[in-house]
């Protein structure tokens, strides 16, 4: 269970330290339940666990897009609380992926990826464009900047998502199941972008169902159930020995 | 959804000629029942008149009534527009107070009649408020351009006063219907988008200038343009505080020439000419916008 988490001692180098966060909703479901977590620099984290397994939750709460009822999150030593300053500057050192790309579709792709570098990091247009060519090149669709997101496929839409958010140079990127919504083939193109990411040492924390991608590039796994935090080791001992029976149970259902 | 109930569609225009179809019956009736008497040659008159005086053709009751609705319409719109966008805003703020405020402001305006409101704000705005803003006293009869502006763009001086209590009641409680189109607009956007805007380090202000209100707008732009229509149908209203409107001149002659029918079959033809090019630009501005991605 979470008893070996806990003995681990507190590292200083951890960018990431949830410390037993809890969040119920509304409808009174429980969505996380006692978590803590400790994500290292350069650590890529594969978050796994069935549907409604508080999974996405958990990602949510990092940036604070949702707030958690108890306990407290501190990314890049700075507190995720009620203060505003702390919150924004949170966001700028997180950068997020979302399932449904959530792209502006009223903006072309150059402007989306420039948005935020001119509003939030108050660079002119040159520079902005300039830095979001680059990352078009990146993730591999330079040719893309004047479209609109609606006239590219999924996966060229992901992509524009992953470089709108590394335009902000983030510390920490999380992925809310990034290829979910994707078809098949374009899954692929997809994985490349983030595995060149966690090759450049970026922290991730990735939440998928995709288990290849996973046991390849994560340095950890967790595996998450009803909220809770049931299982967690370094990714070569997770798929190789699991040691919670409802870790082999699912392992067992989607390999 | 509100786009059905705001549009005036191809379905009003059949609705208007079938009860185009049952007036001509009905006046075939009138005819030969009650011997009502056409005259339809009177008509023209109160278009348009030769004056001897100046010795040039000028504009009579009628047409000077359509004016009227025009100008209050046209004024009424613009503050309506910037109103209800302020109104919408509050109305989905972060701040209690705001939406309390505007929530409270919109259920008022929308659950009482129209006509009701008119008389509170005419009564209250015209004897109370109006003269404070000292607009009565600026003396306009020795300045002859600023009353030509004033005529060309409002009303002639002696009717500035209630012309403009009139004005800011119609753009009153149209405010709460703009505000209501504005705020759906608002709420219609997927909160993914929201989202998207905070994980990117965006303010809520840079977020609504930036993201969300670009995209409300598009999808209210044929909701408002509806609106605006049926503000200028509203507009009737004012003729019962005697502002000079076409509907007010309708029942000033019906009342001096017993020419009933003919003065409401022509108000009614002068407002289909206001409302008709209207309606038909916004089912266009739709179509266009529904063909865009």
């Amino acid at each position: 269970m979470t008893a070996e988490v806990k003995q681990t001692p507190p590292r200083e180098a951890a960018v990431v330290q949830v410390r037993d966060i809890s969040k119920t909703f509304a409808g009174g479901v429980l969505a996380l339940d006692h978590i803590s977590l400790e994500v290292d620099k350069g650590e890529v984290l594969v978050i796994i666990g069935p549907s409604g397994s508080g999974k996405s939750t958990l990602l949510r709460c990092l940036n604070g897009l949702e707030a958690i009822d108890s306990g407290s999150i501190v990314i890049n030593g700075i507190p995720l609380d009620k203060n505003e300053a702390n919150r924004l500057a949170i966001r700028r050192e997180v950068g997020m992926v979302f399932q449904s790309f959530n792209l502006f579709p009223h903006l072309s792709v150059l402007e989306n990826i420039n948005l935020a570098q001119q509003l939030v990091q108050k660079k002119s247009l040159a520079e902005a464009t300039a830095a979001t060519q680059t990352l078009l090149a990146k993730v591999g669709i330079p040719d893309k900047a004047g479209r609109l997101p609606d006239e590219l496929s999924g996966g060229q839409q992901q992509r524009v998502a992953i470089a709108r958010a590394l335009a902000l140079k983030p510390k920490i990127m999380l992925f809310d199941e990034a290829t979910s919504a994707l078809d098949p083939e374009m899954i692929g193109e997809v994985l490349d972008v983030m595995r060149n990411l966690a090759a450049e040492g970026m922290t991730m924390l990735v939440v998928t169902h995709e288990m290849g991608f996973a046991r390849e590039v994560s340095d950890r796994v967790l595996f998450m159930e009803e909220g809770r935090l049931v299982e967690e080791a370094p990714s070569d001992l997770f798929f190789s020995q699991p040691r919670e029976t409802r870790t082999r149970e699912f392992l067992s259902q989607i390999l | 959804m509100r786009i059905k109930r705001l549009a005036f569609s191809r379905l009003d225009g059949l609705l208007l000629l079938l009860l185009a179809g049952a007036a001509a019956f009905l006046g075939y009736r009138v005819a030969v029942e009650l011997n009502y008497h056409w005259n339809w040659g009177a008509i023209p008159q109160f278009l348009i008149r030769y004056d001897e005086e100046s010795r040039r053709w000028t504009t009579n009751y009628l047409v000077e009534g359509l004016f009227t609705t025009l100008r209050l319409s046209l004024w009424a719109s613009v503050l309506a527009l910037i109103a209800g966008f302020a109104v919408a805003l509050a109305r989905v703020s972060q701040s209690l107070y705001l939406r309390l405020l505007a929530r409270s402001f919109i259920e008022l305006m929308r659950n009482l009649p129209p006509l009701v409101i008119i008389f509170l704000f005419y009564f209250f705005l015209a004897d109370q408020l109006i003269p404070l803003t000292g607009i009565a006293h600026i003396d306009m009869d020795s300045r002859p351009l600023l009353s030509k502006v004033c005529t060309l763009l409002f009303a002639p001086p002696a009717n500035l006063t209630p012309f403009l209590s009139a004005l800011v009641t119609l753009a009153v409680f149209e405010t709460a219907y703009v505000a209501e189109i504005v705020r759906s607009g608002i709420e219609s956007i997927h909160k993914g988008q929201w989202e998207a805007c905070h994980a990117l380090g965006l303010s809520r202000r840079q977020s609504l200038r930036y993201v969300i209100l670009p995209q409300s707008l598009r999808r209210v732009l044929p909701p408002l343009a509806g609106q605006l229509v049926s503000l200028i149908k509203d507009s009737s209203i004012v003729s019962v505080i005697s502002i000079q409107d076409l509907t007010y001149q309708g029942t000033q002659l019906m009342a001096s020439t017993y020419l009933t029918f003919e003065v409401w079959l022509t108000v009614a033809a002068m407002y289909l000419a206001l409302t008709f090019p209207c309606s038909y630009l916004v089912e266009r501005l739709n179509r266009r916008l529904n063909r865009l991605p």
